[in-house]
């Protein structure tokens, strides 16, 4: 990989990294309301996303995307800080404030929101991908999916229709070893997704989510695939959240180590690029200069207004209007 | 938009007129997939066996053969798949027609239908729309059992952003459907099974009858019996057994279940001073209850008698026919709650 290239990758990393950071502090505060859930740790797969996913794409992003989601809107439309400001529940947020966290989309960006109720989308997103067969349309789908949605029945159902109508469906699949606290391998009959998904008969790779340049490297052949017209695709990323359970941490203290220090998407790419040459300094500036961004982005957030009352009952229907209190 | 009349007097199946031959609900509702298809270019079909077979009760026949395999899809048994490529798709501007063979499968693509094609426009604050329609058979009288034959729209009455339409008869139901494929709005089109085989005159080629609109199915002075689907014959038949008593019955049917048309409904109470709610489904908790408590909050002063109910059981369907007629509601029930609000009255 070109080293301006994986630059540009470890800025978005970093984009991604301090968006986090700057959140969880500010939700510790108490200033941001409902759940939170953070890529933290899982900056390399949500990188490689974004930077092969085009605004004509769709992705349906999961919860733990925000990041994603802020590089799509940044890269596309320049306005990442509207993330944020949904994500405070403000009216200039990508849905006014409307969705949050868990359903933050801009179908300009290629962003068509998450579902709260985990792993919905897996046969959504087959509806985006027909409608682009049938009309000839480049476009992949992508649905990003824990490895905890792996038990929803959908996600055979999702996998059967798209092998069947060879669709153009990208699953990405984060396999960060946990649903809540429950082990991949204890939740499902094989630790690798990719096993329960070979079955259905099209492509299933895995990758370190960890390795930027596998990552992205995998990205880019799934979506070659996808986009030459030869059906779906699914990659497994093999990677880790720094965020544990609500009350704390709970896995073992080697593999919290192991994933933090030693296998750590940010760190590991330090290294590549201190290796051709790039001075640690440039780095040092690269992370200080997406964490000022960040803080703008929370004080536009902060400074937004909420939403007008009257957006309570508004877009409920096309057709009708639902009377206020 | 043209509004339709409804068929006041269907012919009972046993003594259909030789001509001119009138159309079934089936055949009305296959003209209105008919004229969609040929009209909008973003509308498929999808269901299970709704291609060369053309679905379990008929109602998408030849139109494989005339559209093609592309727009006119089978799917495996997979509901939530079925609704969920009816969701993507309709978010990116096509207009599905799904078919869930019974209604009593809507449990499958439950979260599709309240999570995802109800709150995408909402949630996402305008974005997006869902423009699909499920088209369903629901409800009982015909032995199918359990999983058969349930009236499943209070399973989606509480879900703001669903549009639920539920037809009488056959022209109702060509011009019902024509609007659904038309509304941006998610659509839950109910297709009551005991109809299908019902004749009416229905008018040639494309026109829409308006979603949140009742009709008024017959006028009358005394009382008014707001009903749907196959309630709104079985009422229509109660009202003219009444009408020999010298009781003059006004019949509601409400066409479309949710938005519903109160101002319709609320007039014609404010005139007759009574009323009485028919529904097949269970009493608690569905169309029936909402109906009776909002006639109760918005005309107490004009009313001269409680609001009458008329429902199913609270029970399952079961399959014996004895037993099934026993839990379902019939004209006669209807009758019955009809001469008890006029006694009851002040
Ligand atoms: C259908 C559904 N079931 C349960 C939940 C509660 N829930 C929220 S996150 C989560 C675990 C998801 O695990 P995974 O997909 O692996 O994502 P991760 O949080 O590990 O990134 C669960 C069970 C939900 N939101 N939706
Ligand atoms: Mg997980």
């Amino acid at each position: 990989m070109e080293r301006e290239q994986l630059l540009d990758l470890y800025r978005d990393m970093w984009l991604i990294r301090a968006f986090e950071q700057g959140l969880e502090a500010e939700f510790e505060q108490g200033n941001v309301p409902g759940m939170l859930h953070t890529g933290l740790g899982q900056e390399a797969t949500q990188a490689a996303l974004a930077n092969n996913l085009k605004a004509s794409d769709a992705f349906f992003p999961d919860h733990r995307c925000h990041g994603l989601n802020a590089l799509a809107q940044q890269r596309h439309k320049g306005d990442g800080e509207r993330i944020m400001a949904e994500l405070f529940a403000k009216s200039t947020g990508v849905c006014g404030g409307k969705g949050g966290s868990l359903h933050s989309a801009d179908p300009s960006v290629g962003n068509f929101g998450d579902n709260a109720v985990e792993g919905s989308y897996l046969v959504t997103v087959l509806g985006v991908a027909l409608a682009a067969k049938m009309r000839g349309e480049s476009r992949v789908a992508c649905a990003v999916l824990g490895d905890g949605t792996v038990g929803r029945g959908e996600f055979h159902e999702s996998l059967n229709m798209a092998a069947i109508w060879d669709l153009p469906v990208f699953y990405a699949c984060v396999n960060n070893g946990y649903a809540i606290a429950t082990p991949v391998g204890e939740g499902h009959a094989s630790a690798d997704i990719v096993d329960l998904a070979r079955g259905y008969g099209f492509p299933c790779e895995q990758v370190d989510g960890n390795d930027i340049v596998a990552s992205h490297d995998a990205v880019a052949k799934a979506i070659g695939h996808i986009r030459a017209g030869k059906g779906p695709y699914f990659l497994e990323f093999k990677t880790w959240r720094w965020q544990g359970i609500f009350a704390g941490e709970f896995r073992p203290e080697a593999e919290v180590k192991y994933w933090r220090e030693d296998h750590d998407p940010i760190l590991m790419t330090d290294e590549l690029l201190i290796d051709r040459g790039v001075d640690a300094d440039e780095l040092a500036a690269i992370e200080q200069q997406q964490h000022a961004l960040i803080a703008e982005w929370i004080a536009f957030a902060k400074e937004s207004p909420p939403p007008d009352l009257v957006k309570a009952t508004a877009d409920v229907y096309a057709q009708w209007e639902v009377g206020g209190r | 938009m043209n509004d339709t009349q409804l068929d006041a007097n269907p012919a009972p199946s046993d003594a259909r007129p030789k001509k001119p031959r009138k159309t079934s609900f089936t055949k009305a509702l296959n003209d209105a997939l008919d004229l969609g298809m040929d009209r909008f270019d973003e509308m498929f079909l999808i269901g299970e066996d709704i291609a060369e077979m053309g679905g379990d009760f008929g109602v998408t026949r030849k139109l494989w053969a005339k559209y093609g395999a592309e727009r006119v899809r089978d799917t495996p048994l997979s509901e939530a798949a079925i609704i969920g490529t009816c969701v993507g798709a309709a978010m990116v501007g096509m207009r599905p027609v799904a078919e869930i063979m019974f209604a009593d499968f809507l449990g499958e693509c439950y979260d599709q239908i309240v999570n995802n094609a109800a709150k995408v426009r909402y949630m996402f604050d305008g974005q997006f729309s869902a423009p699909l329609v499920i088209r369903t058979a629901c409800g009982g009288g015909f032995g199918g059992g359990p999983h058969h034959s349930q009236s499943v729209e209070g399973w989606f009455l509480n879900v703001p952003g669903i549009v639920i339409v539920a037809p009488s008869n056959p022209a109702d139901a060509k011009g019902l459907l024509l609007a659904s494929i038309e509304s941006d709005d998610p659509v839950l089109f109910l297709e009551h099974k005991a109809l299908y085989r019902a004749r009416s005159d229905v008018p040639d080629g494309y026109y829409t009858t308006p979603l949140g609109k009742a009709a008024v199915a017959r006028t009358g002075t005394d009382l008014t019996v707001v009903a749907t689907m196959r309630m709104v014959p079985m009422a229509l038949t109660a009202a003219e057994e009444l009408e020999a008593e010298g009781v003059s019955v006004e019949v509601i049917d409400l066409r479309t279940i949710r938005p519903y048309d109160a101002e319709t409904l609320l007039e014609s109470v404010a005139k007759t001073g009574r009323a009485v709610v028919a529904n097949e489904a269970p009493k608690i908790g569905g169309l029936g209850a909402e109906l009776s408590a909002r006639i109760h909050e918005e005309c107490f002063s004009e009313l001269s008698a409680p609001v009458g109910r008329v429902d199913g059981l609270d029970a399952p369907i079961p399959f014996s026919v004895p037993l099934e007629h026993e839990v379902l509601p019939d004209e006669t029930d209807i009758a019955t709650a009809i001469r008890a609000t006029m006694e009851a009255s002040r």
